[in-house]
C-alpha cells in the first residue's frame, strides 16, 4: 500500500543550458513561476520553501542556508532551508519537503533546486572535485574518475562494451531532442560517441553529462488538500535514502552502487511496489555507465545485463522499461541541485500523460526517480510517484 | 685527518635513477650545435631529490634486511634539498617511516654534500652514538639553459646502510667496511648557484678547472688515501674521472653509472661505487665539490647486498626531447594561473594527513582484520564499525582491482594520469595515482608497487605521496619509471 500522504500539484523547470545571461536568482524565479503556472486551479499560498543547491557560494553568500531565495521569489518572510546532499540534493529536498508536509507543520511547501554550474570556469569546477577529499589520498579525482572505475570493472566482469555504453548516450540524446527543456537537442550516433575524445578512460566525451545551469521547482501539499489545486495530483508513493562509504577504495563492489540498491529497496517497500510495476524511470545518468549500473541496482534488469539491455532498446521510450525519457543528465543536463526536481517534474508530466512526443505508455501509474552521488557514490535517493490515489 | 678512525660496516646498498633520459643530440639540435652520444637522466615532473633519495634508501634497507625501526640516524647529502630551507630531512625520514627520535643531518651546499653525509654517519657510528646509519646521497642538477651543463649534469641517488662494528670484529663481520679516509680543501669558485639563480653555472674556464683545481685536488686526496684496486670518482663533465683514475692507477668503476645518468652531483661518487660493492677488493670513493674533496677506502670482502641490483636500477628510462626536459625541470612553464589545492599545506587537515600519508599508514581492526585507510578519517572500521584499531604500515605491493586513465584535469595534474584502485598484498585497499608510462596498457590484475612521488608544488611547497608503478611495466624497472612530461606533449588540453 502506497504511502500517498503528500501530493505534487505543480511542477516546472526552465530551459537548461549555459545560462550566462541569467543570475542564480533569475533561474530560481523562472522555475518557481513555471511550477506555479502548472497548477490547474487557484494559486497555492506557499508556507515554506526548501532549496536544493549543491555549491552554495559562487562569489559570496548567495544560496548559503537557503535564506536568500524567498526574497528572489517575492516570498520574503517564509521559512526556507537549504538541503545539500551531493548530486541527490534535489531529490533529497523533495523527500524532506514531503515529510515536512506529512508532519502537518506546513501545508504547502515549495521545493526548488537551483544550480549555477557555468559561472565558474570548467577548470575551477573540475578542480573543486580533483582537490576534494583527503588532502593527500584521492588526488586527481575529477568527476569522471568517480564512475569510470566501475566501467572498467563492469567491462572486465561482464563483457560490457563501449558500444553498450554508447547506446545509453544515443538513446538519451534522442529523448532530449523531444524535450524542449533539454540542454542538448541533437541526435548522436554510436560512432560519434565512440570517436569523441577520451575524457577518462573508458569514458569518452559523449559518455559524460555536460555542465549545465538550471532550476526546477515542485509544489507539494497534503493528499487531502491536493484536489483544491488539481484533478490530477501525483502522489508520493514512497522514498528511500541510503549511504555508502564515501571513498572509492572503500567500495565493496566495483560493478554496482550498493547505496542505490538499498535506497530502492526501502522505497519499493514503502510504496508497496516492485520494479516490474514501474512504468518509467528518471535515473542518474551522469555518465553512460551510471545508467547501466542504475537499471541493475534498481532491479529493472539482472546484475551484469545492463549493457545488453541498453543496446537492445529495453530502456527506450517504447521499451519494456523506458528510462530517462527527458533526455536524462546526458542530454537534459545536470544542474546538480535542480536535477532531482527536474526529474520529478518529468515523472509528474509522464504520469499525467502531458509529456507530448516523448510520452511513454502508463500502465500501472507508477514512476521512479533516482539520484546517486557524493565522492564515491556515497549517497543514493529514490522517490516513487504514483497517480493512483 | 688525525687520530685513529674505527672502521664501520657496509651491509646494504641501493641506487635510483629518475624516469627520463635526455640525449646529448636533442640538446645539440635545440641549439644547432654538434653533439655526441652521451645522455643524462632528468627528473620527471613528479620526481626530485627527495623521491630519488627515498627510492635508493628503500632499496638499500630492503637489501640489508634492516627494518625502518632499527635505523638510528639518517644522513642525507644533496645540493638541492626540496626545501631550500625547511623540513627536507623530516619529510624523507617520515616517508621512510624512520623512528621519531632518528638522528643525523642534511648536508648541502655543494656536490661534496654526499661525501659529507657519508663521513658524518661514519663518525656517529665510530663514536658509538649510533648503531645503524642510513646514508643517502641524491641529486637532480638543473643546468642553466644553453650552458654546457645541459649535456653533463644528470640526476640519481645512492644509499648505503652502515653499522657499527663490535670491538673485536674478527669474525665473519659485515660484507664490506669503510676503513680510511682523506679530505682536502681549497678556496676556489668553480661551480655555483646563488640564492637568486635558478640553474647551476660554471665560473671557470674548463681547462683552468681541470688543470688548476680538480685534477690536483683529486690526485692529492687519492694518493694520500693509498693504492686502491678500483676507483669511483665524481666527475662534473664526464671526461675528468678517467684522467684522475689514470693518475691514481687502478680501474675506474664509476664510468658506467656516469654514462647512464650523467653527473649525479652529490650522489655521483656513491652511485658510481654501487655496482663495485658487489665484488671483493679495495675500492676508493672520491667525491669532489665546492673546493672540497673527500676520498675514502672501502674494503669489500663479500658482495654487499643490493649491489647486484644496481645495473638494472640505472638502466632503462624513457627518452625525452629537449622541450619535455625543460618542462620536467620546470624551466618551461605555461603562463596560466595555477589553481590552488583545496586543502592548503598550511592547514590543519594537511598536517593531519601528511604524516600518515608519508608513512603509508592504515588502521587495522582488531575485531575483523579489515584495514581502513587513512586512519585519521576512520575512527570506526569500514567493515564492522569496530573502534579497536591499530595503526599499521601498509604493504607496498598489490594488484589492480580497477583503474581509469584520466585525460582531462586542471593543473597541476598532467595527462595521461592513471588512477588505480589497488588491492595490497596485506588485504588493504588504496586508490592512488599511477604514472603516465603505464597508461597505455594497464589492466585489471596487473601487479603494482608503490613509490614516493611529488604530487605537486603547491604554493611553492612540494607535496609528496605514493603512486602505483607497474612491476616490469613499460617504464622498465618499477620505481625508476614514468614520464608525465613526455605524455603531456601529446595530451589534449581542454
Amino acid at each position: 500500500m502506497s504511502w500517498n500522504k503528500v501530493a505534487v500539484v505543480g511542477a516546472g523547470l526552465i530551459k537548461m543550458g549555459e545560462l550566462f545571461d541569467q543570475s542564480y536568482e533569475q533561474m530560481a524565479a523562472g522555475a518557481y513561476r513555471a511550477a506555479l503556472a502548472s497548477v490547474d486551479t487557484g494559486t497555492p499560498a506557499i508556507d515554506a520553501a526548501i532549496v536544493a543547491t549543491q555549491r552554495g557560494s559562487l562569489w559570496g553568500q548567495e544560496g548559503i542556508g537557503g535564506n536568500t531565495v524567498p526574497s528572489a521569489l517575492g516570498l520574503s518572510g517564509i521559512p526556507c532551508t537549504r538541503v545539500e546532499n551531493a548530486c541527490p540534493s534535489g531529490s533529497d529536498a523533495f523527500r524532506i519537503g514531503a515529510m515536512v508536509v506529512a508532519s502537518g507543520v506546513h501545508d504547502v511547501v515549495l521545493v526548488i533546486g537551483v544550480e549555477k554550474m557555468r559561472d565558474k570556469s570548467t577548470q575551477e569546477g573540475l578542480l573543486a572535485r580533483a582537490a576534494a577529499g583527503h588532502p593527500l589520498y584521492n588526488r586527481g579525482e575529477t568527476a569522471p574518475v568517480l564512475f569510470a572505475p566501475f566501467a572498467t570493472r563492469h567491462m572486465h566482469e561482464f563483457g560490457t562494451t563501449p558500444e553498450m555504453l554508447a547506446s545509453v548516450a544515443v538513446k538519451n540524446h534522442h529523448n532530449g531532442c523531444l524535450d524542449p527543456y533539454a540542454h542538448f537537442r541533437n541526435e548522436v550516433t554510436v560512432e560519434q560517441v565512440l570517436s569523441s575524445p577520451m575524457v577518462c578512460s573508458p569514458l569518452r566525451l559523449l559518455d559524460c553529462c555536460p555542465q549545465t545551469d538550471g532550476a526546477a521547482a515542485v509544489i507539494v501539499t497534503s493528499a487531502e488538500r491536493a484536489h483544491e489545486f488539481t484533478d490530477k495530483p501525483v502522489y508520493v508513493a514512497g522514498f528511500g535514502v541510503a549511504t555508502d562509504h564515501p571513498y572509492l577504495h572503500e567500495k565493496s563492489t566495483y560493478v554496482g552502487l550498493p547505496a542505490t540498491t538499498l535506497a530502492s529497496r526501502r522505497a519499493y517497500d514503502m510504496a508497496g511496489v516492485a520494479p516490474d510495476d514501474i512504468d518509467m524511470a528518471e535515473v542518474h545518468d551522469c555518465f553512460t555507465i551510471t545508467e547501466i549500473l542504475d537499471i541493475e541496482d534498481l532491479g529493472f534488469v539482472e546484475k551484469g545485463k545492463g549493457g545488453p539491455a541498453s543496446l537492445e532498446g529495453e530502456t527506450a521510450l517504447d521499451g519494456r522499461i523506458p528510462v530517462n525519457p527527458s533526455g536524462g543528465l546526458l542530454a537534459k543536463g545536470h544542474p546538480i541541485g535542480a536535477t532531482g526536481l527536474a526529474q520529478i517534474t518529468e515523472c509528474f508530466w509522464q504520469l499525467r500523460e502531458e509529456a507530448g512526443e516523448r510520452q511513454v505508455a502508463i500502465r500501472n501509474g507508477v514512476a521512479l526517480q533516482h539520484n546517486v552521488g557524493g565522492r564515491g557514490s556515497g549517497v543514493s535517493v529514490v522517490n516513487i510517484l504514483t497517480r493512483n490515489a | 685527518m688525525t687520530g685513529t678512525l674505527r672502521p664501520v660496516g657496509v651491509v646494504g646498498v641501493g641506487v635510483a635513477a629518475p624516469s627520463l633520459r635526455l640525449a646529448q643530440s636533442e640538446v645539440a639540435q635545440a641549439w644547432s650545435a654538434g653533439g655526441g652520444r652521451a645522455q643524462v637522466a632528468v627528473c620527471d615532473g613528479d620526481e626530485d631529490t627527495l623521491t630519488l633519495a627515498w627510492q635508493a634508501a628503500r632499496r638499500a634497507l630492503d637489501a640489508a634486511g634492516v627494518e625502518s625501526a632499527a635505523v638510528s640516524g639518517l644522513w642525507w647529502g644533496t645540493t638541492r634539498p626540496p626545501f631550500a630551507e625547511g623540513p627536507s630531512h623530516a619529510f624523507l625520514a617520515g616517508a621512510l617511516d624512520l623512528p621519531s627520535d632518528v638522528e643525523g643531518c642534511l648536508c648541502a651546499g655543494s656536490p661534496h654534500a654526499g661525501m659529507e653525509a657519508l663521513v658524518s654517519a661514519w663518525d656517529a657510528l665510530a663514536a658509538g652514538h649510533a648503531e645503524v646509519a642510513l646514508v643517502v646521497a641524491s641529486d637532480a642538477l638543473v643546468p642553466g639553459i644553453g650552458t654546457g651543463g645541459e649535456v653533463a649534469t644528470g640526476a640519481g641517488a645512492g644509499a648505503v646502510v652502515l653499522v657499527a662494528l663490535p670491538g673485536d670484529s674478527n669474525g665473519a663481520g659485515p660484507p664490506a667496511q669503510l676503513v680510511s679516509r682523506i679530505s682536502r680543501t681549497m678556496a676556489v669558485v668553480d661551480r655555483t648557484r646563488g640564492d637568486d639563480d635558478p640553474g647551476t653555472g660554471d665560473v671557470y674556464d674548463p681547462r683552468l678547472f681541470r688543470e688548476g683545481v680538480y685534477l690536483p685536488m683529486v690526485a692529492a686526496a687519492g694518493e694520500a688515501l693509498g693504492t686502491q684496486e678500483r676507483w669511483s670518482v665524481s666527475d662534473p663533465d664526464g671526461k675528468l674521472a678517467a684522467a684522475a683514475a689514470k693518475r691514481l692507477g687502478g680501474t675506474l668503476v664509476s664510468a658506467a653509472a656516469q654514462g647512464a645518468v650523467g653527473d649525479a652531483g652529490a650522489a655521483a661518487a656513491l652511485l658510481g661505487a654501487g655496482e663495485a660493492l658487489g665484488a671483493a677488493g679495495s675500492l676508493g670513493v672520491v667525491g669532489y665539490g665546492g673546493g672540497r674533496v673527500t676520498a675514502l677506502s672501502v674494503d669489500v670482502r663479500r658482495p654487499v647486498p643490493g649491489a647486484d641490483g644496481v645495473g638494472e636500477a640505472l638502466s632503462g628510462g624513457q627518452a625525452v626531447g629537449y622541450v619535455g626536459a625543460l618542462k620536467a625541470r620546470r624551466q618551461l612553464r605555461p603562463q596560466t594561473d595555477p589553481i590552488p589545492m583545496g586543502v592548503p599545506p598550511g592547514g590543519a587537515a594537511f598536517v593531519r594527513g601528511n604524516a600518515e600519508m608519508l608513512a603509508l599508514q592504515g588502521a587495522r581492526c582488531a575485531a575483523c582484520g579489515t584495514v581502513s585507510t587513512p586512519p585519521s578519517i576512520h575512527p570506526h572500521c569500514i567493515n564492522c564499525g569496530g573502534t579497536d584499531l591499530e595503526v599499521v604500515r601498509l604493504a607496498r605491493r598489490g594488484r589492480v582491482q580497477t583503474f581509469v586513465v584520466n585525460q582531462t584535469m586542471p593543473p597541476p595534474f598532467q595527462a595521461p594520469l592513471p588512477l588505480v584502485v589497488l588491492d595490497l598484498d596485506d588485504g588493504a585497499r588504496l586508490m592512488v595515482q599511477g604514472i603516465s608510462a603505464d597508461a597505455g596498457d594497464l589492466a585489471v590484475g596487473d601487479e603494482m608497487t608503490l613509490v614516493l612521488r611529488r604530487y605537486a608544488l603547491e604554493r611553492g611547497i612540494p607535496i609528496y605521496g605514493y603512486k602505483a608503478v607497474r612491476v616490469g611495466g613499460a617504464s622498465g624497472t618499477a620505481g625508476a619509471a614514468g614520464s608525465a612530461a613526455a605524455g603531456a606533449e601529446t595530451a589534449p588540453t581542454r
